[in-house]
């Protein structure tokens, strides 16, 4: 499946992760290759040696009053904040640009498990008396995307997608269509995920933290997209473009050639990004063999979401004209392959 | 998504009404409402103990042992409508099976489960891991494709209660645009003790069966089930001698940008994604012979509707029937727009608007037509469908027969 000729700029990024606040944070991390992760603390699992990639440098007081930020759950101030950090960067403003314009689309993986165990706790301990109604609005995935347009006032197309690791670009897919449909103007696009002690003890209870050994990791990436003709209009600079997007869901074991061939464009990469279980997928060992590979996974974590972690990662590595193949894989799918070129510096 | 009608070539229910088209028909013509008491957990500490429950289900009626065990109540529902709507449609016969994708409207999931895992937790026990698997909503749409091999495409839309209705609209623009042939689209979700204390606490639920759009409503009645729809591109469905039972001609989705539980109190945002629906479609209010609600049966849900509505259809308000098919499925979360936008298909096909259930008089702010005294003949060839969502996420779908 594959979207032609996209032709979609990008104008904007911003990232919150185990490297930081910010793409400068990130982008310092990915050049110099030094894994961000920390132990997980022993007494949240049983036991010590596992690792995680906490956003620990993150404090929603630096971007909003205490208050406020008390009735967002973890994955809704990642987000809220990662989006106005990424308006900033593309000077896109709702109020010049016109709110109903402008929409979000968020891969979210785990977002709302923490507050549905805290919920659940709560009445399983103490009946009815210990339910916690305020708690309740966040147990939806689609509570960061939300809390971020109702924080931004974007008022254009608003959703959430989860589709294990490729949650982020299958959001990613969805806006550069809406935008390409006309349905908006501006779109964040990108993904976000929190660590938290229900998540890991999750992961843990299910052999997880063996499976995925370099750690789980938490925080958002987010990329500001728009119509290149709507970018050079509003005489915004092109810090890259997305130029086509492929992508399939499940492959059968004895169609994996098929599938494969349907993933990869029709020119070299220079710069192959690998995300979600993408690094570990077979096919990919005999792809591009020498073509620099970039794989955000082993420095901040790795997360259902993360592929906006890692385009925003991608986006800042390419020179202008340079071209970037995204690839990300999730286990029995789906897999995508997203081409980018590089434009101005970012 | 102007240029090229998508066509609808199979569908498939399975939820407390009815557990196929036909009899989930004749519910909807006849106006049996499938609300009734909640035995699937403990309800007894809630005010309202009612439900719109799927009874006498035995996953061993549909599934093998080990099948089952690996998937979730609201995976077993899907894969039983989504099997429906393929054998309907038999779609798989005709296309590579990597031009047929997977787009699923998801809520809850597993939930049902891994609460029996966190109670297992509290109580000191370890808890099994299984109980884990099914607890994020992405798991549906891969259960799906690797139990019917469709491997186009694989996402899941996950919007609470616009869920279903927004991966439709989703699916139907992927065939629209050439990305896939097929699309096998819909939303499962199950009632769970997260969702079901969720409303409770906020006071949303009604002790009785919900009453959309009538005085003294109180709030929602929960629901579960699944709807799948195969979509395909009208031509090609044509040329491949399909049955067609109607079309997705054009959907919106908008932000409200206002609050996470609240809708927008203007019904402006709802007037908007009405419209934008209909731009999308290339079709007026003209064209409209009634909308099928979200009518959730919440006091302000109902009235802002109503609201919107009548911002969007202006002098047509009063002649155009604004309806709610929750009083007869409930109230079904991520699944709640599939299941409706099945049942105004089947209400078109059929020549009815449907009863909007359980009237228990006329509320000044819903001063509409609600066909709260029975269902209407009607000659209508287009619908809306509306589904509004926490956060202000909300989606609109026009379907025509």
């Amino acid at each position: 499946m594959t979207n032609r000729t996209l032709d979609i700029a990008v104008t904007g990024c911003a990232a919150i992760s185990a490297a930081g606040v910010g793409a400068a944070a990130l982008r310092e991390a990915v050049d110099a290759g030094t894994p961000c992760l920390t132990p997980v603390p022993a007494e949240l699992l049983g036991e010590p040696g596992h690792y995680w990639g906490k956003a620990d440098a993150f404090r929603a007081a630096d971007f909003m009053p205490p208050l406020k930020a008390r009735k967002f759950d973890r994955s809704s101030l990642l987000a809220t904040v990662t989006a106005g950090l990424a308006l900033q960067d593309a000077g896109a403003t709702p109020a010049a640009l016109g709110a109903t314009r402008i929409g979000i689309a968020l891969g979210c993986g785990f977002g709302g498990i923490a507050n549905s165990v805290e919920f659940l706790s709560g009445y399983f301990s103490a009946g009815i008396d210990g339910l916690v109604p305020m708690l309740f609005p966040n147990t939806v995935a689609n509570a960061p995307a939300s809390n971020a347009s109702i924080e931004h006032g974007l008022k254009g197309p608003n959703v959430t997608q989860v589709q294990r690791f490729c949650s982020a670009e299958t959001a990613l897919q969805m806006a550069c269509r809406f935008l390409a449909e006309g349905r908006a103007d501006v779109m964040l696009a990108g993904g976000v995920d929190e660590l938290n002690a229900p998540v890991m003890q999750g992961f843990h209870a299910m052999g997880q933290l063996r499976r995925y050994a370099h750690g789980f990791g938490e925080g958002c990436g987010i990329l500001v997209l728009e119509r290149r003709d709507h970018a050079e209009r509003r005489g915004t600079a092109i810090r890259g473009t997305i130029d086509e997007i492929r992508t399939i869901g499940f492959i059968p074991e004895e169609h994996c050639a098929a599938g494969t061939d349907r993933l990869l464009g029709a020119t070299a990469p220079e710069l192959l990004s690998l995300s979600g279980t993408a690094p570990e997928w077979p096919p990919v060992a005999n792809i591009f063999p020498a073509v620099r590979r970039l794989a955000v996974g082993p420095l901040v974590g790795r997360s259902l979401a993360m592929g906006g972690l890692a385009m925003v990662s991608l986006l800042l590595l390419l020179a202008p004209g340079q071209r970037g193949l995204h690839l990300a894989a999730s286990p029995e799918g789906p897999y995508f392959g997203i081409d980018f070129t590089g434009g101005g510096p970012v | 998504m102007r240029n090229s009608r998508i066509a609808i070539t199979g569908l498939g229910i399975f939820c407390a009404a009815s557990k196929d088209i036909p009899t989930f028909t004749d519910a909807l013509l006849t106006g049996k409402s499938a609300i009734g008491p909640v035995d699937l957990f403990d309800v007894t500490p809630f005010p309202s103990r009612i439900g719109a429950q799927v009874k006498e289900y035995r996953p061993d009626d549909y599934f093998g042992k080990k099948g089952a065990a690996r998937l979730s109540r609201a995976d077993q529902f899907a894969a039983i409508a989504a099997g429906q709507a393929l054998a309907a449609s038999d779609v798989r016969r005709h296309y590579d099976m990597f031009d047929i994708g997977v787009a699923v409207g998801a809520g809850a999931a597993g939930m049902i489960h891994s609460e029996q895992w966190l109670r297992e937790r509290l109580a000191g026990k370890r808890g099994h891991p299984a109980l884990l698997r099914g607890i994020l909503p992405d798991r549906t749409a891969t259960a799906l494709a690797e139990r019917f091999r469709l491997c186009g495409y694989q996402g899941s839309v996950t919007t609470a209660c616009s869920s279903s209705a927004t991966a439709i609209g989703w699916g139907a623009g992927l065939i629209a645009t050439g990305q896939l042939k097929a699309c096998l689209c819909g939303g499962t979700d199950t009632l769970s003790v997260l969702t079901y204390a969720g409303f409770n606490s906020l006071r949303v639920v009604d002790r009785e069966p919900c009453s959309p759009f009538s005085l003294g409503r109180q709030g929602i009645s929960l629901g579960e089930g699944a709807a799948f729809l195969v979509l395909e591109e009208e031509a090609a469905a044509v040329a491949r001698g399909a049955t067609i039972h109607g079309f997705i001609l054009g959907y919106a989705l908008d932000g409200e940008a206002h609050h996470m539980t609240a809708p927008e109190p203007t019904g402006a945002e709802a007037a908007r994604v009405m419209r934008d629906a209909l731009a999308a479609a290339g079709l007026t209010t003209d064209n409209v012979g009634w909308v099928n609600a979200h009518g959730t049966g919440t006091p302000l849900n109902d009235a802002i509707e109503s609201k919107a509505f009548r911002q969007v259809f202006g002098q047509r308000a009063a002649e155009v029937p604004l309806v709610s098919t929750k009083g007869l499925t409930g109230h079904c979360l991520g699944a709640a727009g599939a299941i409706e936008i099945t049942a105004t298909l089947l209400a078109l096909q059929a020549g009815i608007i449907p009863q909007t259930l359980n009237f228990r008089g006329t509320d000044p702010e819903c001063d509409l037509d609600y066909c709260h005294t029975g269902p209407k003949p009607s000659a209508a060839t287009v619908a809306l469908s509306n589904s509004f969502a926490f956060g202000g996420n909300i989606t609109s779908v026009v379907i025509s027969r």
